[in-house]
């Protein structure tokens, strides 16, 4: 019978974890990595989204990402996790893209702020008014620095978890907690200033 | 508990990731703590309006762009074990009395067809002095011949159709590409469109081949050769595309294949529910 990448998962594919299909990719399955594209493809566009504001920047770190599993597929490991693995291979996208670009690690806080970027601006952000929480909450979390969001991004809408978080910034797993700590406060700490700053006009 | 201590394991009280007994603590200490009720509530407020900000979705770019690097990256591999495409006759057991490139295949089946008329006139030559033979027959007779001859040129067009498909997929989406939008695509063009949109094996350059279609949805080839394509689709996302496609030109030609699609209980029912939504609309 003849299968496409598209076709509805039946339940025998639902069931395939994400690290057998990356066994079956580095084991010689090449196809395999559709479904894996299809499963991961839309939460690592959100997270290069959130990391860089640029939407068509984003599409092509997703696509780099993609490109390096299968080149690297063979240094999958099979204790290896793989939505942690990806997310490692995106950092070093994200990180060889801004070595290319521009000096040092960090990104200007400017040039990613995502409500002023015209051609590529998050939808939110055209649509709100400027009092509207939301919208609020976009520039607050576009003007944290590029680690905090990182790490709000890979906690709140990645949804990993502590110890993977750790993995991937090479840290403990409670120095991990104390940095995403340390964000959530600077994340409140900035929307509710701006949330006074626009009461009071 | 202070109210430091309690601040700093509000985050994990919010996941629920708190012991039992000191996630009790908490709650004792909110409720007679104003300053920690205050921290409590901006910290809710801050974590649900972050939870509301827009997933992003990215364009259907990014869908075509992986697929045609995963399918280039399988072609400069070799690899032929892809499972979205049919097993390909070579992997038939009867696969050595076949020649191994489509285009040979397809000249072959040409080949073969033109011996077959030949050795059919001399088997059986026509003759006037066949008085049994009514008009009818003659007619009849005529008729199939002309439908022999369209087949031919069928095949034809496979041969033609045989030959872009020796490109890589890449090549193949770019010369789709390259049709998209225009309004005055001639005959050949368009039949090529709608063989790749028939033949080719990578979803998107099916799909990419419907699109540039689009601009010439007015054309009755141009539908017919959609609503034939339309049953022979193996991927789902096709075929919804196919049958939005029918529907926007609300073509009711369509609908015994989307009735049929409807009835079909192998159909996917994506495609069902796209099926039973056009039979509304045409």
């Amino acid at each position: 019978m003849v299968r496409s990448p598209d076709s509805i998962p039946v339940p025998s594919e639902i069931e395939t974890s994400d690290h057998e299909l990356m066994l079956a990719v580095r084991d010689g399955q090449v196809a395999r990595l559709g479904e894996l594209f299809e499963r991961h493809h839309g939460p690592l566009y959100g997270f290069f989204v959130r990391l860089t504001g640029q939407r068509t920047l984003s599409e092509d770190l997703v696509q780099q990402v993609f490109y390096r599993i299968l080149k690297y597929r063979h240094t999958y490991r099979d204790e290896g996790k793989f939505s942690a693995w990806m997310y490692h291979l995106g950092r070093r996208v994200a990180a060889d893209h801004y070595r290319k670009h521009r000096t040092g690690e960090t990104v200007d806080r400017e040039e990613v702020n995502l409500e002023h970027i015209p051609d590529d601006a998050m939808d939110s952000g055209e649509q709100a008014e400027k009092n509207d929480d939301l919208a609020l909450m976009q520039k607050a979390f576009a003007e944290l620095p590029l680690d905090q969001r990182e790490i709000l991004t890979l906690h709140r809408f990645q949804h990993l978890p502590h110890s993977d978080i750790a993995r991937l910034l090479d840290c403990s797993v409670g120095a991990a907690k104390v940095r995403l700590h340390r964000a959530v406060n600077a994340l409140r700490d900035s929307y509710f200033r701006m949330r006074r700053h626009d009461g009071a006009r | 508990m202070n109210c430091q201590r309690i601040q700093d394991s509000l985050l994990d009280f919010e996941a629920g990731a708190l012991p039992a007994a000191e996630a009790e603590g908490v709650r004792e200490h909110l409720k007679s703590c104003p300053d920690c009720q205050r921290r409590w509530a901006d910290l809710q407020e801050t974590l649900v309006t972050l939870d509301r900000l827009p997933q992003p979705a990215p364009s259907p770019r990014l869908r075509n762009n992986f697929y045609a690097m995963l399918e280039s990256q399988m072609e400069a591999a070799g690899e032929s074990g892809n499972p979205f495409h049919a097993p390909r006759p070579s992997e038939h057991w009867y696969s050595f009395l076949l020649p191994h490139r489509a285009l040979v295949q397809a000249a072959a089946a040409v080949a073969l067809f033109g011996v077959g008329i030949a050795l059919g006139s001399r088997v059986w030559p026509p003759s006037d002095k066949t008085s049994g033979e009514t008009a009818a027959q003659l007619a009849a007779t005529r008729a199939e011949l002309a439908q022999l001859r369209n087949q031919v040129d069928s095949v034809n067009q496979l041969v033609t159709y045989s030959l872009a498909q020796t490109q890589p997929a890449q090549a193949r989406l770019q010369n789709v590409v390259a049709t998209l939008g225009q309004k005055k695509t001639d005959e050949a063009e368009l039949a090529t469109l709608l063989g790749t949109l028939a033949f080719d094996p990578s979803t998107n350059v099916r799909l990419s081949a419907l699109e540039a279609l689009y601009a010439h949805a007015d054309n009755t080839k141009v539908r017919q050769g959609v609503r034939a394509a339309l049953p022979r689709e193996s991927s789902p996302l096709v075929q919804v595309a196919m049958i939005d496609f029918l529907a926007s030109v609300r073509d009711r030609e369509a609908a015994p294949a989307l009735e049929q699609l409807t009835r079909t209980p192998r159909t996917d029912e994506a495609v069902r529910t796209a099926a039973q939504r056009a039979l509304a609309q045409i």
